[in-house]
């Protein structure tokens, strides 16, 4: 993203901005947000079972590959063909949930699973974008 | 040391990195309109799916094993070749990109650094794992040629495991042995036809023949591959890529094209390609090359082609429609079922160089075809166009098996679930 500069202009011609060579500062979110972006890649998320942890229906996750899995790290994962985000429970090997009325899933040997990568941010979009629109229900 | 890292069948792995439901299933990719099968996954080419068969063909067979057919999705490729290579560079400083899924390396002055080649090569296969989801192999040789070659047992033959060595005669023998001269780089299928007469099957064979005699019974071409079988390097990769001297876009059709409108907007299509890469390389077009045909298969082949010189080069989309609009009624007929079509810059100027003319202004307006590119590069492709290309794209790419874009249109995000059980 690139923040559009605005120039400040004393409105007489012939004296160029003091402003005109900065114009080509700008914040960038990918640079805040996006530390791997080759590794990087970036998912909706849908439901409800991690709400407690602040991760909504709707919200963007920005998941990155690179990273080393640590216990308790929200994770998004291959479940049986099926992209999941959970927290990962290493020591008894489950997925769990950020939600009292979701119980932990063990993970057992029959089952497909992955790590994909580590839920690094989440984005909620407090207005609807119309990008995505199409996604959204 | 060179080394060669590719990807395992690229398009088809890469269908797999964003959709985990056919990770584990057999998946085919398909050409251009649906043609012909361009990438076959591991698991499909052990059920005995074969490539480059077209798939009207085999429809059968994929049905009866329950393979997953997509269509190409370049969008999605683009973007996940990018990545890789991106990974790629992280291990060596000299990197040359091949082609969309295969980028060669030069170590050089490694010697000392690198001590373990095979556990350098793992290394590399890891992290391309890890990060972008894609399975490469990895070949290490003293020479291009060799590093080619490594990479070919490294994928093909057994107990390599993704990763294969030559570093020394012997590890060249034992590969190049079990490879076919048909496989060696830079040998085609004539060359190998006319070697299998003379007995000379594998790639190890073709090593102990003299240089000399080669080059006298075939070409430079192939002496050189003959040394660079032998450890002696002499292929380089250009080390500026200089622009291209022509720019073509054609393609065929999904549908026969019978009336001169739609052949016209067809035509104007490839022209605005065709624009925007000379755009792309600061280029201008001087000459432009149109043509247009019936497909040779039936009963009257047709084809025509006009060459169209601008007074003035130009760069701009608009000006190479006109110059279709000029010539379309010399190349539409009648009652031809139109096949195929398409544009090409046959004579480009740079940019940089432009000679002006005196009694004719350069029209060719930089700023609106910036403001083009821009857009369509901001909002994806064919977001504007230029009014002939038209609306009713009938002519236009089947790609009836097509995947999302997951990493380029935010409206095709993977979806990840976060309740119990989808």
């Amino acid at each position: 993203m690139k923040v559009i500069p605005i120039y400040i202009e004393a409105g007489i011609s012939g004296f160029e901005s003091p402003a005109a060579e900065y114009k080509e500062l700008g914040l960038s979110l990918d640079q805040l947000l996006i530390k791997h972006p080759n590794a990087t890649f970036i998912g909706q998320a849908s439901g409800q079972s991690m709400e407690e942890i602040g991760i909504f229906d709707g919200d963007l996750l920005i998941v990155d590959r690179s990273l080393t899995l640590k216990d308790g790290d929200i994770i998004v994962a291959n479940f049986n063909g099926c992209f999941v985000c959970k927290i990962i429970d290493k020591v008894q090997a489950r997925l769990l949930s950020a939600s009292k009325d979701h119980r932990p899933v063990k993970i057992s040997a029959e089952d497909d699973f992955q790590v994909e990568g580590i839920v690094t941010r989440s984005i909620r979009l407090h207005h609807k974008s119309s990008e995505l629109t199409a996604c959204m229900r | 040391m060179y080394a060669l890292v590719d990807a395992v069948s690229f398009y088809a792995s890469a269908e797999k990195v964003f959709d985990p439901s056919i990770r584990n299933q057999p998946v085919v990719v398909l050409t251009n309109n649906d043609g012909c099968i361009c990438a076959v996954c591991p698991i499909a080419r052990k059920l005995g799916i074969p490539k480059f068969e077209p798939y009207f063909k085999v429809k059968w067979l994929l049905q009866k094993h329950g393979v997953v057919v997509r269509s190409s999705n370049y969008e999605l490729y683009a973007d996940l070749s990018e990545r890789m290579m991106n990974v790629i560079a992280r291990y060596c400083d000299d990197q040359y990109i091949y082609s969309i899924d295969e980028s060669f390396l030069y170590f050089k002055n490694y010697d000392c650094l690198i001590k373990d080649w095979h556990a350098y090569g793992h290394e590399i296969r890891k992290a391309i794992w890890k990060e972008t989801k894609l399975p490469v192999g990895v070949g290490f040789g003293t020479t291009s040629t060799l590093a080619k070659a490594a990479n070919h047992a490294a994928k093909k033959l057994q107990g390599y495991n993704g990763v294969a060595v030559i570093n020394s005669t012997n590890s060249a023998k034992v590969i190049l042995q079990q490879m076919s001269v048909n496989d060696v780089w830079g040998v085609g299928r004539k060359i190998s036809k006319r070697l299998n007469h003379q007995g000379i099957n594998n790639a190890f064979q073709l090593s102990t023949l003299s240089p000399k005699a080669i080059r006298k019974e075939f070409s430079v071409v192939t002496e050189r591959t003959v040394n660079e079988l032998n450890g002696i390097s002499c292929l380089s990769w250009d080390e500026v890529k200089e622009p291209k001297q022509q720019i073509f876009s054609m393609r065929s059709f999904g549908q026969r094209i019978l009336d001169v409108y739609s052949l016209q907007a067809a035509l104007s299509k490839h022209g605005c390609i065709v624009g925007k890469k000379v755009r792309q390389q600061s280029s201008l077009v001087k000459k432009l090359l149109i043509f247009a045909s019936s497909s040779p298969h039936d009963t009257h082949y047709y084809k025509q082609s006009m060459i169209y010189q601008f007074p003035v080069a130009t760069d701009n989309s608009c000006d190479i429609a006109q110059a279709i609009s000029t010539v379309i009624n010399e190349i539409f007929v009648p009652e031809v079922r139109f096949y195929r079509c398409g544009v090409g810059a046959i004579e480009l100027e740079s940019r940089q160089f432009q000679q002006s003319d005196l009694f004719m202004p350069d029209k060719s307006n930089p700023a609106l075809m910036t403001c083009l590119d821009k857009i369509n590069n901001r909002f994806g492709q064919g977001t504007l166009k230029v009014c002939a290309e038209s609306h009713h794209e009938m002519w236009q790419m089947k790609r009836h098996f097509l995947s999302p874009q997951y990493t380029s249109n935010w409206k095709d995000i993977p979806k990840i679930s976060c309740s119990d059980r989808s």
